[in-house]
């Protein structure tokens, strides 16, 4: 017999209720009267604080006329008395927007509007019967419009302006539409009891039938049946115990620039205040330093409200750091210093410190973190992305300890749902649902508020929450703070599991590689920052030189706020990278003119060992053109911490043979190997002559490029999909390897490469002196969907690959025998990886990469992308990408591999500098890295901060007693001798009026 | 115009996330191509009018934009 599916066409009892629903939120305003006296003026914002006005000046502004110009911003004027009819009531504001806007009324901040908001109230502002209303609109409205369906039609750079109104509101029915918003949530979703939904949909049709949706009589009856009927029925039980946390997450630039934030974050945080003033219950979380920096500038009336709301507890500054940096592509000191400035701007400000990272949206946490953490008095962590957004593997654990790589420890918590959320029963039972830690983690966090623009916690959010308690199938819910839920439920919880490792992302692997200037241009600032500071550092500790505090402070800063994990990542329109590259070019002249403060006759050698690596030394007169620069290779000879002049290396008469092999190959022989390259510039073998050994592994490639086609859909710029290599693009060559330059120190062999629109030149150095072979990418990439890898097939048995993270390595597996090592076919690392077996290995040094594939026999170096969202011209134009193959005896350490690639990434700067030998052969005796050399900032130490790289013990011995700091400078002890455990990173201040000075 | 629309029009409308370029002028039909976000925008018209507009206020000539949506791949079945 056939199956006839039966079907209903009339309407069900449920959407008769939801129909009523409609009507009785149009009963919402008891009158209206509408404000016509308007006018706008257009304008760009061009910086921070400033607009350029656009011609046409102010013009009037009626309902129902286009407002808004692409990335433009509006003020908007009007002028009106409050009616006669309205006075003595409460009066509000009305007015519907996709924009984002700031509201001021007779010169006062009275709140904002934005599509998730359309009214503010008017009485606090009403000193006088005439009205002065000033709003400063953006047009650009990305407020979690996907999670908002009724935005989405009016969203665009061209509005309709829908009028302005003064309006009254029925208290009783906008009471009953929150009853109902969330009654019905719950009768919709799937997370709650089945009966209970089912005496909801009865009860809730039951309640309507008493009201008259002409008149709105028997609101007030529905009301009082809800409350009898509903809200007191005890018969079905919920189970969980969910803390709630008001928190809005701002991307700082993501399809707006940087300049923009300082209006959304101030919209942000006048939204949370008023709403302070209504709901006393009210706690809202808020992170960055640099927001609290930007609206104390700008907006100085707002920041004193603020800070008045800080000291009440009801506005809690969360979060340590100065902005919510990537987690993944900045080095150790960055990461630092984003605790050193964001602490010290929440000490000067709020009187705190803040005891919690507050990272909701990064894109996976590097295992540096507890330690840079613990050391920052930050105690407890918190992120997202782990629980919501891996596309493999489960992460499995909400509140749990995090070991870092040294072994620090910090109380974490990985909430199980999304950071945004619009409080509604349906997501905290979901939250409470997906919770993982139930019988040892306490309370499971739910963040609610709207993000980036969409600013904050609503009022129907707090309305909502009031009638919780109301429910008898909702888990038990506190309102709380960020670090009260942190302390409460994992301060000495001595139940929570330990995750050891790094907090990989399962997801958004793309963003170690996409738009390769910009993870280039910050890997040279960290150093070059390094330099200058250094350099001034000691200039002042040991010379009595001035210090340029406030310009190198202000240069990390720039970089910090560069760092934003939609910025560094890439993952961000346009204008967002023009910005990036021009606060790059910035900070690089600024530090030039620091260097040249210290400049001299002689080279200054800021690695603490003896720096006797090839160097490329820019010279214009120089014979080697590299990376675009002219200059000559140097073996500085120069010990650590001392200066001196450099010279060209020493040559050595034929110390290159080359002939033509079979295949086309070309057949090179140098002092230290016996190269077999093919005609693309991949490896056939290399035979180490020194070790007696072939480093090719056949069949795998190696220095081999490829081009795949790189297809991951929606999230572009962030994402490498697991079968990237499903298709190759062919990259034909156009003039095969050959040798261009020899002469008796280095020779350099092209090969040429082409697509249609590509242009691709790939430069292999060898050294008569070294055994180093460096690789120079020179590309002119104009291709689209697409992702450049250069492969390498060691022949070496390992199942294992050491990644450099800027503070100790990593070793993360090779083999694919779990989902969790499956998924981690692309990693993050630093300067370098290796891959060695007992007695040798090889090692790829780079000076500004930061994904690796990683495969059965073979890893890849990514090199370049080309995504098309959200930014169409990603990664196109110039490029010039360079590292070092080191083929080494022994393992990464016993090769010295850290020392090589701090060589190959710390430029050698000319500087005139002596250090007392006491502190110099300190230094340099304790075989750590010296990360960092400043003054403290308060002036008073000369600040080290040595890291521990090579996971070995080690032992610092000074030549008098110095100050122990944590990472924000604060003295906590005083010795002469340090045990440094593997990893560790360690800060020691010498006072400026003592030691070696 | 080509100048004009890359100088003038196309940074404003990157602002948005959107992409917009010059194809080609033929007696007063202007073909602009648009990319990113614009691509898939609804309201697309509004902008083209806004487009047509300043081209008036800030060239002196009328036209009329024809537009032409590049969408990506992954917003082709919107």
């Amino acid at each position: 017999m056939a199956h006839v599916k039966v079907e209903r066409r009339s309407m069900r009892p449920e959407e008769w209720t939801q129909l009523r629903f409609v009507w009785l939120q149009r009963g919402i305003y008891a009158d209206r009267e509408e404000i016509t006296d308007i006018t706008i003026r257009d304008a760009r914002q061009v910086s921070e604080s400033e607009y350029e006005y656009l011609d046409g000046g102010e013009r009037k502004l009626q309902r129902g006329d286009l407002y808004f110009t692409p990335d433009g911003t509006a003020f908007i004027r009007a002028h009106a008395i409050v009616p006669e009819r309205f006075r003595g009531r409460q009066v509000y504001l009305q007015l519907k927007t996709a924009a984002e806007m700031i509201v001021k009324i007779n010169g006062k901040f009275a709140g904002g509007l934005d599509p998730n908001r359309e009214r503010i109230l008017l009485n606090p502002y009403i000193d006088r019967d005439e009205l002065d209303i000033e709003i400063e609109a953006y047009n650009r409205s990305k407020p979690d419009d996907e999670r908002n369906p009724a935005a989405i039609g009016k969203h665009g750079c061209r509005q309709i302006f829908e009028g302005m109104y003064f309006a009254t509101v029925r208290d009783n029915v906008q009471s009953l539409v929150y009853d109902y918003t969330l009654l019905l949530d719950i009768a919709h979703s799937e997370y709650f009891n089945e009966d209970y939904r089912k005496f909801l949909n009865i009860e809730l049709s039951r309640a309507l039938d008493k009201v008259d949706f002409d008149t709105f009589e028997g609101v007030d009856e529905a009301a009082k049946y809800i409350q009898k009927t509903i809200y007191e029925n005890t018969d079905f039980k919920g189970s969980g115990d969910v803390a709630l946390v008001g928190h809005s997450h701002l991307d700082i630039a993501y399809y707006w620039r940087r300049i923009h934030a300082v209006q959304k974050n101030a919209r942000t945080i006048l939204i949370q205040l008023r709403l302070m003033d209504k709901y006393p219950e009210f706690r809202y979380t808020h992170t960055q330093a640099y927001t609290y920096e930007t609206l104390e500038k700008y907006y100085p009336e707002l920041f004193a409200e603020l800070k008045e709301k800080v000291a009440r507890g009801q506005f809690e500054p969360v979060g340590a750091m100065y902005v919510e940096p990537d987690c993944n592509v900045p080095a150790a000191e960055s990461l630092i210093r984003q605790f050193l400035y964001g602490q010290h701007y929440f000490r000067r400000a709020f009187g705190k410190t803040i005891d919690n990272a507050w990272l909701p949206d990064v894109f996976g946490n590097s295992w540096i973190m507890p330690q840079i953490l613990k050391k920052s008095k930050v105690d407890y962590f918190v992120s997202n992305k782990m629980s919501t957004w891996n596309d493999t593997n489960r992460f499995p654990h909400n509140n749990f300890i995090w070991k870092g790589i040294d072994g620090s420890e910090v109380y974490a918590s990985v909430p199980p749902t999304h950071f945004i959320s619009w409080n509604m029963p349906s997501q905290i039972q979901e939250n409470w649902e997906a919770y993982q830690d139930k019988e040892t983690g306490g309370q499971t966090l739910s963040m609610y508020g709207y993000g980036d623009g969409g600013s904050g916690v609503t009022e129907e959010m707090l309305e909502l929450a009031r009638r919780f308690e109301k429910v008898s199938v909702m888990p038990k819910i506190e309102m709380t703070g960020g670090a009260d839920f942190l302390h409460k439920n994992l301060k000495d919880n001595d139940k929570l599991a330990t995750w050891d490792g790094e907090l990989y992302l399962e997801m958004h692997r793309g963003t170690f590689t996409t738009k390769s200037n910009l993870k280039k241009m910050n890997r040279r600032l960290e150093y070059k920052l390094r330099e200058a500071e250094m350099l001034c550092a000691f200039a002042a500790a040991f010379g009595g030189a001035d210090y340029p505090a406030e310009e190198l402070r202000a240069c990390w800063k720039k970089l910090m706020l560069n760092q934003f994990h939609d910025i560094l990542p890439g993952s961000h329109i346009h204008p967002v990278y023009e910005d990036a590259m021009r606060d790059y070019t910035e900070i690089n002249k600024k530090l030039d003119v620091i260097l040249a403060a210290n400049d001299g006759d002689v080279y200054f050698n800021s690695l603490p060992f003896d720096r006797d690596m090839l160097t490329f030394i820019p010279d214009e007169d120089g014979p080697i053109t590299r990376e675009g620069v002219k200059g000559f290779w140097s073996r500085p000879h120069l010990p650590g911490l001392t200066c001196g002049n450099v010279s060209p290396v020493q040559g050595k008469a034929n110390w290159m043979h080359t002939e033509h092999g079979q295949d086309g190959k070309l057949l090179i022989e140098t002092p230290f190997y016996r190269l077999a390259l093919n005609q693309d510039g991949s490896f056939a073998s290399l035979y180490d002559l020194t070790l007696g050994r072939e480093w090719v592994r056949p069949g795998c490639g190696f220095n081999k490029l490829h081009i795949w086609a790189d297809h991951p859909g929606m999230y572009d710029a962030w994402d490498i999909l697991p079968n990237y290599q499903d298709v190759e693009i062919s990259l034909p060559i156009q003039e095969a390897a050959r040798v261009t330059y020899a002469d008796d120190s280095s020779a350099e062999i092209m090969v040429d490469f082409a697509t249609e629109k590509s242009a691709w030149r790939m430069v292999i150095r060898l050294f008569a002196d070294s055994q180093g072979i460096e690789v120079e990418h020179v590309v002119d990439w104009q291709e689209k969907h697409r992702l450049a890898k250069v492969n390498f097939g060691p022949d070496v048995l390992t199942r294992e690959m050491l990644c450099d993270t800027s503070a100790g390595f990593i070793r993360r597996p090779l083999t694919k025998n779990t989902s969790w090592e499956q998924a981690r076919f692309e990693v993050c690392h630093h300067k370098w990886f290796d891959l060695s077996e007992t007695g040798a290995g090889m090692a790829v040094i780079n000076e500004g990469k930061y994904g690796v594939g990683v495969e059965k026999n073979k890893v890849s170096l990514s090199l370049l992308r080309s995504t098309i969202r959200p930014d169409i011209t990603s990664d196109m134009g110039k490029h010039h990408i360079a590292y070092l193959i080191l083929p080494h005896a022994g393992d990464a350490v016993q090769a010295g591999v850290n020392r090589l690639a701090f060589a190959y990434n710390v430029p050698l700067v000319k500087a005139t500098l002596t250090l007392p030998d006491k502190w110099r052969e300190a230094l340099c005796e304790s075989g750590l890295w010296l990360q960092s050399a400043k003054l403290s900032e308060d002036g008073t130490m000369l600040v080290l901060r040595l890291s521990e790289q090579d996971g070995k013990r080690a032992c610092l011995r000074f030549p008098e007693p110095v100050k122990l700091l944590n990472m924000l400078e604060d003295i906590e002890g005083e010795a002469d001798t340090l045990s440094v455990k593997p990893f560790e990173i360690m800060t020691v201040g010498i006072p400026l009026n003592e030691g070696g000075n | 115009m080509e100048q004009y629309i890359q100088q003038v029009l196309a940074p404003r409308v990157q602002g948005d996330g959107g992409w917009v370029e010059f194809v080609s002028l033929n007696e007063n039909e202007l073909t602009l191509l648009f990319r990113g976000e614009c691509s898939k925008c609804p309201i697309l018209n509004r902008c083209t009018a806004w487009i047509e507009q300043k081209i008036f206020e800030d060239q002196g000539q009328r036209v009329t934009v024809k537009a032409i949506r590049k969408k990506p791949f992954f917003w082709d079945n919107q």
